[in-house]
């Protein structure tokens, strides 16, 4: 219970503001809805004044015709009421799922990699789509029903109570509160079975999913048989979940027209029985059998809004925990007033786990970088190289040692200042759904198209992206042209180059380009990068032929730091025995 | 093969889909026929409940013109309409008997209607389970596994509201609609008349409400997913938005789809808050009508109290058929959608095809000829060109060289899981093509790089589904591939409970388990991946040993990416971009200088 509360008051954390700014709206909704309700009521009324009027010769032509217009008024009045109400609450409740939609988003881009890491991306999804929408249900359909069915039921009962009869409306709520008792008990059970047949079902997806990601040995060893009558039982299963489901929903709709059925056979035999003695009017039966008709909705209604107030509020409580979340990479409260970096980077004693308790991805690590060098990072998979990248970019923030830019601590640095300083070809060489023109300018969207295609020459896909029909303009992704890996690598680094910043950073940028490529874009780089410092991330020894440093890592440490030809020169060094094996290696590619 | 589309199909009414939805039902034609005489019987029950009411107003309720007289007193009126009220009592106990029988019938209805329905889904579910086994294993390189699930789970179960409420809904509303016309016609045919110039207006509000919904409903959807498109990109980009200090410009763009998604949603909004309350305010006019034209002809005494309550009560149901009819239409089509996604399904061909006249081998012995094979995953681009190579019964044979020589590909050709475009592969020598091939593979013992674990118990996992393997060849098996030692250190042994994604085995034991899954299948022909996950040096050495007991007196071909565990093979392929370079024992080769001694050198 206290766990609910705290949920529903964090739900009205996130909701009040946002509520509170469209009260008004909801305020005239509600307005609009009750008279709606109100106005609604009078049409058995006028029904009952007809037949009375007639019963009673008292009406001519001239007054059926008054009271029948008087109904088409009714009539008119509701239509407007209910395009307004409709329009007030149902439009304010989208309007707040927008608003709350765009709050997640701007949440979400200031969270770190640490918690995209944590969390998968369908269930960051999730929120934006299922809970998202139980909110909206909550503050949309659920208001309204709920508001609604209780006006509703009052005004009803008052209006049989006060125009027709007490005593023929309490014998008639007798049906009505069994209904009410039936409804509460059916919804118990059904939710117990429903939930059986959620599991049943989610077994039988399980049991595909896996069957299908199995088929390899599922053929192998000849199972396909097996599988088949295995999955006999889980379907079975999930049939007779459903059916135990269906009979007490099924036989609901059923019950529930007979007992409202019920009220009526007491409506005729009270109602007739006052109507004959003259204790009611016929014009009142008349109207009396209407009203119940319109009491069996809200009876109905309430139980649901109620679920869909509480699925709401769950909901609620999801989206605030995102909304709770804190990043700790964040800028300083006094950061350093720098808006340039010259490329200088010095990394002293720096160390970094993923987590506490895991062991250092690197450690102890020392760097001297000057302003226009080159350096090389090499290493073997999980040596830390692309940890290093993180931390330089600070993706993740070190846990000991330091690096500094111009002698500034990375902490101490604004984040948009080191990020628009910093070009990164990152490993996985993710492209946009956007144009190729599009995604080459993604770090500077005011480029024009000839510096957009200088970078993409200097990356060698300018050729590639005209041999596209339609150029630069060719979509890229799901709803686009499919690029190869090594063209994806050479867009992305033609996206950093673009940049131009004074410092760049390939990680393992050039693995899935051949080596004739490979050679251009690195003559490439030492043009437009000279004075400019460069950090290149590599497998392959070719690809370091320029750097001024080479760094060798190896379980997060340093095994070997030195001037390019020095470690080259080294006997039996590590650098020197890879170059070695990888002259083999080209040799053997040679073949044909 | 085509791949599935995921696209949703805007049907267009496909009658060859609906045919052969339809022909899932014909084995329940009886009950479906007992269903539909219900819901007839329900609808005449229905219809009848105002006429009752409207008979009690006229007959007993509302006394005749002149027959009470004024001025009676409360005790004279209830002597008076003593026989009037026994007339009122047998109408409420009718009414009662009414409505129980409505209850019965319609239970019995839905109830006989939802079985027959699961019944059909059952079979349905179970079809396409099947047929999805059958298929090679191509249709699995193309279509991912979601997709496959998604057909087989969500699909099906959308078809399952067309058949047990759908069909029936259509059918008892086209009843409705003609019975009330039927009983107002009967009634009084200038009043129903009146009624039914209603229909015209309805319908084609309705129509045009549905044709405004669907187009916006279409631009909803696609907003709603190039939002989610947006948003799944983002969230795994969001790295680069960050690195790249990109934040305000994303958050622009998103926010220009929300406001887009946002405009849709009103528009959608805005007709259903005009078209609904429309509906209900004709319903309203003409009840205000009915009520004007019964009410002025009650004046002159050609219609009595009971036939405008009648009319007035049926005005108001007149009309839900009609909106219900069109809502069924639209729950039809998505159905209709899906069925035509699961029939693509089940339209896949196995494209590896069982031999008509298949070739008697009593015993395979366990030699392998591949004879000028050419073979491609697609088009031209060949993987392997003129491979051909022979290995006798009990030979050990590996193949090795650099990724994407073509080495793999040649394990999946044995247990023909794809058909070779050119050449021949003979097993005991006859074409794999002419062996079932059922008995082909079950004589090939598959030992895979990445071991897939079915949840489960570890004995479970060596016995698959055949039952026939008893509980002690499971030990037997395990024993002799020294798996047995970790197995009986769990908890529960043999019985420990396993998951493919959980984490109690590690990538060794895995191995190993998979070796006593091969060896308890006991085949003739061992077809091994060699495995390159980091396994610590204890379990390295139980493997081997493993491999030792598994190679024996079997004809085995492995891939190896470790030249160290080769050496002891009979022959040695070296593959280099889809060809067979050198062949020979591991000293021949090396003593030849090529290939095969350079690749040595690297891993040295």
């Amino acid at each position: 219970m206290k766990r609910k509360q705290t949920t529903s008051k964090k739900a009205a954390q996130v909701l009040g503001p946002l509520l509170r700014r469209h009260a008004a709206a909801y305020l005239l909704g509600l307005v609009t809805l009750f008279v709606v309700d109100y106005v609604n009521l009078f049409i058995p009324q006028y029904m009952g004044e007809v037949t009375d009027g007639l019963a009673a010769n008292a009406l001519d032509a001239r007054g059926i015709f008054a009271v029948c217009a008087k109904i088409v008024l009714c009539g008119a009045v509701v239509l407007v009421g209910r395009f307004f109400w409709r329009y007030f609450i149902f439009g304010s409740a989208r309007k707040i799922e927008r608003e709350l939609r765009d709050l997640l988003f701007a949440k979400l881009e200031t969270l770190p990699q640490r918690y995209y890491h944590e969390h998968k991306t369908g269930d960051l999804m999730s929120y934006f789509t299922n809970d998202l929408e139980a909110v909206r249900q909550a503050i949309g359909p659920a208001v309204v029903t709920c508001f609604d069915s209780s006006v509703l039921t009052i005004l009803v009962l008052y209006r049989m109570m006060v125009n027709v009869s007490v005593s023929l409306t309490l014998y008639t709520l007798i049906p009505m509160g069994v209904l009410a008792v039936f409804g509460y008990f059916f919804g118990e059970a059904i939710e117990r079975r429903y939930a059986k047949m959620q599991k049943a079902f989610a077994e039988l997806s399980d049991y595909v999913q896996e069957s299908v990601s199995g088929e390899r040995v599922v053929k192998a060893f000849v199972q396909e048989k097996k599988q088949a009558e295995a999955f006999r039982a889980v379907n079975d299963k999930k049939r007779r979940a459903t059916l135990s489901v269906v009979r007490l929903d099924a036989a609901f709709v059923p019950a529930l027209h007979f007992l409202v059925g019920l009220t009526y056979v007491v409506a005729i035999a009270v109602g007739g029985w006052y109507t004959m003695i003259g204790d009611m009017s016929l014009g009142d039966f008349v109207a009396f059998n209407m009203y119940i008709g319109s009491l069996v909705w809200p009876m109905l209604a309430l139980g649901d809004s109620i679920t869909l107030i509480s699925q709401g509020i769950a909901g609620l409580g999801r989206l605030h925990e995102i909304m709770d979340e804190r990043s700790e990479i964040v800028d300083d409260p006094q950061p350093d007033d720098v808006t340039h970096l010259t490329g200088q980077i010095t990394i002293r004693n720096m160390s970094f786990a993923y987590q506490k308790g895991l062991p250092d991805a690197l450690h102890g690590v020392d760097v001297e970088i000057a302003p226009g060098e080159t350096l090389a990072v090499m290493g073997r998979t999980g040596a830390g190289k692309t940890t290093l990248v993180n931390l330089l970019c600070r993706v993740y923030d070190v846990t000991g040692g330091s690096i500094r830019f111009d002698g500034h601590d990375i902490r101490k640095l604004p984040l948009r200042v080191l990020h628009e300083n910093i070009a990164c070809v990152p490993q996985d060489n993710f492209l946009f759904s956007d144009t190729l023109a599009g995604n080459i300018a993604f770090g500077r969207p005011g480029a024009t198209r000839e510096q957009i295609e200088q970078a993409a020459r200097d990356a060698d896909i300018h050729d590639n992206i005209m041999d596209f029909p339609e150029g630069y303009d060719t979509m890229v992704g799901e709803r686009g042209v499919t690029l190869s890996g090594g063209q994806k690598q050479r867009a992305s680094i033609a996206r950093a180059l673009l940049k131009d910043s004074p410092i760049l950073i390939l990680d393992d940028s050039l693995s899935a380009v051949d080596t004739d490529t490979e050679e251009t874009i690195l003559e490439n780089l030492k043009r437009v990068r000279r004075g400019k410092t460069t950090i290149l991330i590599a497998h392959r020894v070719s690809t370091v032929q320029n750097a001024d440093h080479v760094l060798v890592l190896d379980e997060g440490r340093v095994v070997e730091y030195g001037g390019h030809d020095e470690l080259l020169a080294k006997e039996n060094g590590v650098f020197a025995t890879m170059w070695k094996k990888q002259q083999l290696e080209a040799q053997l590619l040679l073949e044909d | 093969m085509a791949q599935m589309n995921e696209e949703l199909l805007e049907t267009k009414y496909n009658g060859s889909v609906f045919k052969r939805l339809f022909a899932y039902v014909r084995p329940h034609a009886p009950t479906v026929a007992v269903c539909l005489v219900l819901v007839l019987i329900v609808t005449a029950l229905e219809l009848y409940r105002p006429i009752l009411i409207g008979g009690a107003i006229d007959n007993y309720i509302k006394a005749p013109a002149g027959s009470v007289p004024d001025g009676l007193s409360r005790d004279e009126l209830i002597a008076l309409r003593a026989s009037d009220r026994a007339g009122l009592m047998h109408t409420a106990l009718v009414y009662t008997g009414v409505l129980l029988a409505a209850l019965a019938c319609q239970l019995t209805e839905v109830w006989l209607l939802q079985r027959t329905g699961q019944a059909i889904i059952y079979t349905i579910r179970q079809e396409i389970f099947d047929h999805v086994h059958t298929l090679p294993l191509r249709f699995f390189d193309i279509n991912p596994v979601g997709r496959i699930v998604t057909r087989v789970t969500n699909d099906v179960e959308s078809l399952n509201q067309m058949y047990t409420q759908v069909l029936v809904k259509l059918f008892s509303n086209a009843v409705l609609i003609v019975g009330y016309a039927v009983v107002m016609l009967r009634i009084d045919r200038r009043l129903a008349l009146m009624c039914f110039a209603f229909l015209p207006v309805i319908f084609a509000l309705t129509l045009v409400f549905r044709t405004l919904v669907r187009r916006t409903y279409r631009v909803v959807r696609t907003r709603i997913s190039a939002l989610n498109t947006f948003l799944s990109e983002n969230i795994s980009g969001m790295k680069l938005i960050q690195v790249f200090a990109r934040e305000k410009e994303k958050t622009e763009a998103f926010r220009g789809r929300t406001k887009e998604l946002y405009r849709a949603q009103l528009r959608e909004l805005m007709i259903f808050a005009v078209f609904r309350p429309g509906i209900a305010f004709i319903a309203c006019f003409a009840l205000a009508l009915i009520l004007y034209r019964s009410g002025l002809r009650v004046l002159t005494g050609a219609v009595t109290f009971g036939t405008m309550y009648i009319f007035t009560n049926y005005i108001r149901s007149f009309f839900e058929p009609i909106q219900e009819l069109a809502e069924q239409f639209s729950t039809l089509q998505n159905a209709l959608a899906s069925a035509e996604k699961i029939f693509t399904v089940l339209d896949e061909e196995n494209t590896i095809s069982e031999p008509e006249n298949p070739a008697e081998l009593r015993e395979i012995r366990g030699s392998i000829e591949f004879r000028h094979v050419w073979f491609a995953y697609e088009g031209e681009d060949y993987v392997l060109r003129d491979v051909s190579f022979t290995i006798r019964p009990g030979e050990k044979v590996a193949f090795v060289g650099a990724t994407g020589a073509g080495k793999s590909s040649i394990l999946n050709l044995i247990g023909r899981y794809y058909d070779i475009q050119k050449g021949e592969i003979l097993i005991d020598g006859v074409d794999i093509h002419d062996l079932p091939t059922e008995r082909l593979r079950r004589a090939i013992g598959q030992v895979q790089q990445d071991v897939f674990i079915f949840t489960g118990d570890v004995k479970s996992n060596i016995r698959l589904l055949d039952d026939t393997i008893s509980d002690a060849a499971i030990v037997r098996a395990s024993a002799a591939v020294n798996a047995d030692r970790f197995i009986e250190r769990l908890p529960a042994g043999y019985d420990e409970p396993v998951t493919e994604r959980g984490a109690t085995l590690s990538a060794g034991q895995r191995q190993l388990l998979s070796f006593a899954r091969t060896l308890a299948y006991d085949p003739r022909i061992l077809v091994m991946d060699e495995a390159t996950a980091n396994i610590d040096t204890e379990t390295e050495q139980l493997i081997q040993q493993a491999l030792e007991t598994l190679m024996r007196g079997r004809t085995t071909i492995m891939v190896a990416h470790r030249l160290s565990t080769v050496q002891h093979a009979d022959c040695i392929y070296v593959m280099h971009k889809g060809r067979i370079r050198e062949s020979g024992t591991h000293q021949e080769l090396l003593a030849r200088d090529g290939i095969y001694k350079k690749l040595y050198e690297l891993q040295q």
